[in-house]
């Protein structure tokens, strides 16, 4: 096996072109490992195996062939994505409550309420106006003037 | 014939049930459990995706489980 053991944890074994990582998932839980390997899965072939309470080895099998900086490139790229996935989990934690209580405010705004209901209702009523209160005083007086002389001419005529 | 021994602890075997539902049109699969691994056991793959079936049996089952 062809080590390349820097500054990250890893081997790789150059015949079968695969790496091999091993996690302390302590550090760096289950959950975390799954979203980041997720972001590889077009890159490599992705395996993982261990013991979740301890450490996870995580063995990429390269897709393609790659040179040594490129594959140092990848590693330190799986390693930034593990602590990304970290702190986003940390973040996700944080504010657990306050997005429950933002996502059960939406939904419950988006409900249309009994108070909401009454109120379109009485804003129909005041739209049809069947007393007439809406209309000018002005209006119902010349109207009623109108039908007075129109009554009074009928009255002549006969 | 290819084997694959995925463990239990990081695998859901729902997950793998589910690829091999979806894989099934590719290769024949035989799921055997015990108590820490589900070993699947590949035959008659398809000629097109002898040589990268295993791997992306392995990767459509870590998809399926983020």
């Amino acid at each position: 096996m062809n080590k390349i053991n820097n500054n990250f944890k890893f081997e790789f074994d150059k015949k079968i072109q695969q790496i091999e990582f091993k996690i302390n998932s302590k550090i760096y839980p289950l959950t975390t490992i799954y979203q980041a390997t997720y972001l590889f899965l077009d890159k490599v072939y992705v395996f993982l195996d261990g013991q979740p309470e301890k450490e996870i080895k995580a063995f990429f099998k390269l897709k393609e062939h790659v040179n040594k900086e490129q594959l140092e490139n990848l590693v330190g790229q799986f390693y930034n994505e593990l602590l990304n996935q970290v702190l986003r989990e940390k973040i996700s934690q944080a504010n657990d409550k306050i997005r429950e209580y933002i996502v059960s405010q939406a939904l419950y705004s988006a409900v249309p309420s009994e108070v909401d209901e009454l109120l379109k209702e009485v804003e129909d009523d005041w739209q049809k106006d069947p007393l007439g209160i809406a209309q000018p005083w002005q209006e119902k007086k010349q109207a009623a003037k109108k039908s007075k002389k129109s009554s009074k001419k009928v009255k002549s005529k006969k | 014939m290819r084997i694959i021994k995925f463990n239990k602890k990081i695998y859901r075997p729902e997950a793998i049930k589910q690829a091999i539902n979806d894989f099934k049109n590719l290769a024949n699969f035989k799921l055997k459990e015990n108590s820490d691994y589900i070993e699947i056991k590949i035959n008659k793959i398809d000629q097109d995706y002898k040589d990268i079936l295993k791997d992306e049996f392995a990767n459509y089952a870590l998809g399926l489980m983020s």
